[in-house]
């Protein structure tokens, strides 16, 4: 009898032979049914087939040998009886049909109940044994496995205790073959080797499964019977993929219970493996039981019901325990571990841990200290690729997922900030970065100063690499001095200053301390600063406005809290001047607003000499340092506005001072048209508005500070610059702004107060339509017809800006500098401008009485 | 052929009760092609067994036979099959005759039946139909005449049971019982334990054994059990002839070292010879283990087993 060559054929002989046998059935005709068989299961002797195809015809024969197997069923005793044929079927002459063929005939025959079952599946087990083919064995098993799966529900535990020896037996034998697959052919085929082995690996595992079917919630029986055995098996194949496979499998397939008890055998054979074997998918694998096991076990009931599995064997309840001791076992035992494989164990250990004992700090406390000490023997720093081992680790999800145990692991263990100080510094970057983020995004609030300092420590090496690149050259420095001007996206160091807003306590200078606290560990970064400083000062004037807050709350405090604000405002000052002093240059711009802020600040809570301070701070450096004219003009507008809403300033004549400043300053513009809308915004210093969350109301209140002469003086002072601008169009469009604003003094004020009068509008209206005449003359007529054809619209800004807007788009966009292709519609701009003004003051004569006065 | 032409009588022989008795079929000997396939029924006879029948002796019709007297024989014997392909048979041993008259000379006028009768014939050979020897049983009926004699032979199959004479071991003492254990090698190279039942098995017996590897270095494709019966007889060259009665594989794939590989060789079901021995002959049986490796060189070992027959 042969084989066929290809798979195609051999499937094709099989379906063949098995119509003949079938046919053969139909007329009873055994002998001839089984020579059929015979002849189709020589097929399966074939050596040419790859695991696959074999597989593929394995299946088609199983599928014909059932038919067989049922007719056997079918007519036990009325035509054969299967003693019988369980010996007529051993004169086959080729083993492999022979086995197939008893194998098939003995799953029949134990069917029958006066069989006589252990001889059979003795015999049976016994005599696979002649195939030592790994394929062809394999395959063979397994279809004793499948045949005899449907006998094993046995009642009584010998019974039962037999059926597990049989399938251990199998097992056993099987895995045996499976290992020598891989050493089957020449060398060079080792890979396609292994590939064909995975593919396999579900007939062995099969054992198991069946295994864990029948052993159901009997304990005592997989503890003493079942699992020394697979265990023993395992650890003498000394083969990577099997043991790799096995272990996974008997993970899985077994009650979570069951890995209770015999953890410590688990743990035990695991530092037995083969060096190869990757210790940490078993340790995970299997925490990934345990962990689950609790979770599956919400049920307090059931999860005692578990423990109680393993007190049987352990004296310790303590799992932590049994996992730390194979740590320490596996430590003393196979120093060559890298860090790569051990970082994982120790993460699935921490999972574990985490799982089972949610507040117990000491436990990753040790594991992380473990770890360090590893980091230690290993001496040099960690290569790039543990990275990512290390980063899960640090800053495992099951760590992060609780702030507030997050918060106690890294202020309460020491181990944790040891092993993070072991890494390089890109990876405690990250982390440190991470861990913010964690903190940010949950919200924590930082309470106490010594919690605060472990997390600066622990970010430590955030502050870390400026100050390194600050002190390598001076070059360097002199080079990063003139780029400091630029704000560099910085996200580390905006994470630090996000930090600053997480401190929180109740009181308030325990709440300044912290603030305090995060400055100093800031300082270390160097120039980095002016990234936190903004920050920190913010957070104090939230802390200042607080105890504003709580002084009108209680009265009785307010001696006590004005002497705690002061203090603030002298830390605020601190802040300024340290940025100042780190990196002066790059940030006066800002220097300058936070001087304003703060002063504004200082005035609304009525310390006046304060807020003077930092006004005068303010002044000192806009005159010292803001040397670009377009910043100059924003510091101007944006000090007045602050100076406009200040109230407590009064006092010995610092208003006055101030604004003249600022005015005096704002004339002093290099251009001439910031210098006229400078000095009409600044008119508005002589003109308080009422704010009326500080109950101030028009008209009732009589305290306003209002000069409208000196409101006058400035709008001429103004329309004299305007007048002077040698643009025509720019001169005009600055006369029709300061139009506006005689109109927003003609409104807001009598006549006879703001000295703005409707002699004054009439004769401004008419020098702008004289000018605008003048100028007409220049308009290019047929550009001016194109000018209406135009669907962009174009306006100056209130800072001098061009400002076009296309009616299409809600989006205006706004250049400095007028663009050519546009200039030619400029002339348009300050007539439609002052003819929208016109439109207004006619529109206001409806309402106001005193407008009929203004010629339009 | 011819002779029943020119025989002026008809010698029939008939055993008492030969259609009730149990036969043995045995491929033809002769060898001429179309014979070969067919296959020849005997009566089988057992060691001690009284045989008896009748003869009748047919005249033909009107004709009447002068004889010289009427003789049957009961006859056992080996004969040797000539060298050099010869087909002829050489009588070499008659070890049985038992004659008996059966009417004294006169004149044959009718058909006339006689009865014949021997008692407990002692049968000291098992029938055997081998390559090169026969031994044989027959009754012979002898029509002595002036001219040629009438004779006609009558031949039975002779089958012994486990016989103490010749197998003295069966006897079932514990120490034969034990099992044969031989230790095979090919030094370095392959080294393993042979080990089965018995010595001594009866036609319907099983073997059981295993084989358990020591050693493996060999790539084994497979490995085979077979029974070879060896005949020895007469001189050389045509001494010895061996025919394998049995091939059975045991092993598929090659072992590695510890490995044990069961034996279990049902012998019911195949048409073996027990082992014998006679002066002029001998039958041997040797249980015959062949391992083929990976390029297909065989590598054997034969030990002698006895065979023999056993009642059920």
């Amino acid at each position: 009898m042969s084989y066929a060559e290809t798979i195609d054929q051999a499937v094709t002989n099989c379906k063949q032979q098995t119509i003949l046998m079938q046919r053969c059935l139909v007329q009873d005709k055994l002998m001839d049914a089984l020579k059929h068989a015979s002849v189709m299961l020589t097929e399966l002797r074939s050596p040419l087939l790859s695991p696959k195809q074999y597989y593929e015809l394995y299946i088609s024969i199983y599928d014909s040998l059932s038919i067989l197997s049922t007719y056997f069923v079918e007519s036990h005793t009325k035509r054969h009886h299967l003693a019988d044929l369980y010996e007529l079927v051993q004169y086959a002459g080729n083993i492999l049909p022979r086995l197939y063929l008893m194998i098939t005939v003995g799953s029949a025959y134990l069917q029958s109940a006066d069989a006589p079952r252990e001889e059979i599946f003795k015999d049976m087990i016994e005599m696979c044994k002649g195939v030592q083919n790994p394929i062809r064995g394999l395959f063979l098993r397994y279809y004793l496995s499948q045949r005899t799966k449907q006998f094993f529900q046995a009642d009584d535990s010998e019974a039962k205790k037999a059926n597990v020896n049989f399938i251990i037996t199998n097992f056993i034998e099987m895995n045996k073959l499976w290992v020598r697959l891989q050493h089957q052919g020449p060398l060079r085929e080792r890979e396609q080797r292994t590939r064909e082995r995975k593919e396999l690996k579900v007939l062995i595992g099969a054992n198991l499964v069946r295994l864990s079917q029948i052993v159901e919630m009997d304990f005592e029986l997989y503890r003493t019977e079942i699992l020394p055995l697979i265990l023993d098996q395992v650890v003498q194949c000394r083969d990577v993929v099997s043991q790799e496979y096995l272990l996974d499998v008997v993970c899985q397939v077994f009650p979570d219970e069951f890995h209770l008890g015999t953890l410590s055998d688990l743990l035990t054979t695991i530092l037995k493996l083969n060096p190869a074997v990757p210790i940490n998918k078993v340790v995970l694998t299997l925490v990934e039981r345990l962990n689950g096991f609790v979770e599956r076990n919400t049920d307090v009931e059931d999860l005692t019901r578990g423990l109680a599995f393993m007190s049987v064997e352990e004296g310790d309840k303590n799992l932590f325990f049994i996992f730390w001791k194979f740590l320490s076992q596996m430590s003393e035992e196979r120093p060559d571990l890298s860090l790569q494989e051990l970082a994982p164990v120790i993460r699935g250990i921490l999972k574990l841990t985490l799982r089972w004992y949610p507040d117990n700090i000491s436990n990753v406390d040790v594991l992380f200290k473990f770890m360090h000490e590893k980091c230690k023997d290993y001496g040099k720093a960690a290569s790039e690729e543990l990275d990512s081992l290390f980063h899960d680790l640090l800053l495992a999800s099951e760590i992060k997922s609780d702030t507030a145990f997050f918060m106690k692991l890294l202020t309460e263990c020491d181990a944790y900030e040891g092993l993070l100080s072991a890494q390089n510094l890109r990876l405690q970057k990250d982390c440190a970065n991470e861990i913010l983020d964690t903190l940010t995004y949950a919200e924590w609030r930082i309470t106490s100063k010594a919690e605060l300092e472990k997390i600066l420590q622990v970010c430590g090496s955030l502050f870390k690499s400026t100050t390194e690149k600050a002190s390598s050259s001076l070059m360097l420095d002199e080079e990063s001095e003139l780029d400091s001007g630029n704000w560099t996206f910085a996200p580390d160091q905006e994470k630090l200053a996000q930090l600053t807003h997480l401190c929180y306590n109740k009181s308030i200078d325990s709440h300044s301390e912290l603030l305090l606290t995060c400055r100093n560990w800031f300082q270390q970064s160097g120039k980095n600063i002016i990234y936190h400083s903004p920050a920190i000062l913010a957070n104090y004037w939230k802390l200042i406005r607080r105890c504003q807050l709580r002084s009108k709350k209680k009265p009785e405090t307010r001696e006590k809290l004005h002497v705690t604000m002061k203090q603030l405002f002298k830390h605020a000052s601190r802040i300024i001047n340290d940025l100042y002093n780190a990196c002066g240059a790059g940030c006066f711009d800002l220097l300058y607003k936070l001087n304003v802020q703060t002063a504004s600040l200082a005035d609304q809570c009525e310390l006046s000499d304060i807020a003077y301070d930092f006004f005068s701070q303010a002044f000192t450096i806009f005159e010292e340092s803001l040397s670009d004219s377009r910043i100059q003009f924003q510091a101007i507008v944006n000090m007045a506005q602050t100076l406009q809403k200040t109230r407590n300033l009064h006092t010995e004549s610092y208003y006055e001072t101030l604004i003249t400043r600022c005015t005096l300053h704002g004339s002093k513009l290099l251009k001439k048209q910031d210098q006229c809308r400078a000095v009409y915004t600044c008119s508005h210093l002589w003109w308080a508005t009422e704010i009326s969350p500080l109950g101030e109301e028009e008209g009732v209140t009589e305290s306003f500070f209002r000069e409208g002469k000196r409101v006058l003086e400035c709008l001429q002072r103004s329309l004299r610059v305007a007048d002077s601008v040698m643009d025509n169009v720019q001169s005009c469009e600055l006369m029709v702004e300061i139009l506006d604003r005689c109109c927003y003094y003609y409104i807001h004020g009598d006549e006879t107060s703001t000295h703005v009068g409707v002699k004054y509008i009439n004769g401004l209206i008419e020098l702008i339509r004289t000018n605008l005449d003048s100028s007409a003359l220049e308009i290019n007529p047929i550009l001016g017809d194109g000018s209406k054809n135009t669907s962009d619209f174009t306006y100056i800004g209130i800072d001098g800006s061009y400002i076009y807007r296309n009616p299409a788009s809600s989006v205006a966009t706004v250049y400095n500098k007028a663009t050519p292709s546009k200039a030619v519609h400029l002339e348009s701009i300050p007539v439609e401008h002052f003819n929208r003004t016109l439109q207004y003051i006619r529109d206001q004569k409806d309402v106001d009485d005193r407008f009929k006065a203004i010629n339009v | 052929m011819a002779l029943f032409f020119k025989a002026p009588i008809d010698i029939e022989i008939l055993l008492d009760g030969e259609e009730s008795r149990k036969h043995v079929e045995i491929a033809n000997s002769s060898d001429s092609p179309t014979a070969r396939t067919l296959k020849d029924r005997y009566p089988i006879y057992e060691d001690g067994e009284s045989v008896s029948g009748r003869v009748t002796l047919r005249v033909k019709e009107g004709k009447k036979l002068e004889h010289l007297g009427v003789k049957v024989s009961l006859v056992g014997s080996v004969d040797l099959l000539k060298s050099n392909g010869e087909s002829k048979k050489r009588p070499a041993e008659t070890f049985l005759s038992l004659s008996a008259d059966l009417c004294p000379h006169g004149e044959l006028m009718h058909s006339q039946n006689f009865p014949f009768h021997f008692k407990d014939v002692e049968k000291r050979y098992e029938s055997y139909r081998g390559k090169n020897v026969d031994v044989s049983y027959y009754v012979k009926v002898t029509v002595f005449r002036k001219s040629t004699d009438i004779v006609k032979h009558k031949r039975f199959w002779c089958l012994l049971y486990n016989r103490d004479a010749l197998l003295p071991a069966v006897s079932s003492t514990p120490a034969d019982a034990k099992s044969v254990k031989l230790n095979i090698g090919i030094e370095n190279c392959l080294h393993i334990e042979f080990e089965y039942s018995k010595s001594q098995f009866s036609l319907k017996d099983v073997i059981v054994g295993r084989i358990y590897f020591l050693l493996t270095r060999l790539k084994v494709k497979h490995m085979e059990l077979s029974v070879i019966t060896r005949e020895t007889c007469g001189l050389e060259p045509n001494q010895l002839s061996d025919s394998t009665s049995i091939r059975y594989e045991i092993m598929d794939g090659s072992p590695v070292k510890g490995e044990t590989i069961p034996i279990r060789l049902f012998l019911g079901g195949y048409d073996l010879t027990p082992s014998s021995q006679s002066n002029y002959f001998s039958i041997k049986n040797y249980l015959s283990l062949v391992i083929i490796d990976d390029d297909g060189r065989r590598y054997f070992k034969q030990s002698e087993i006895m065979l023999y027959r056993k009642r059920n």
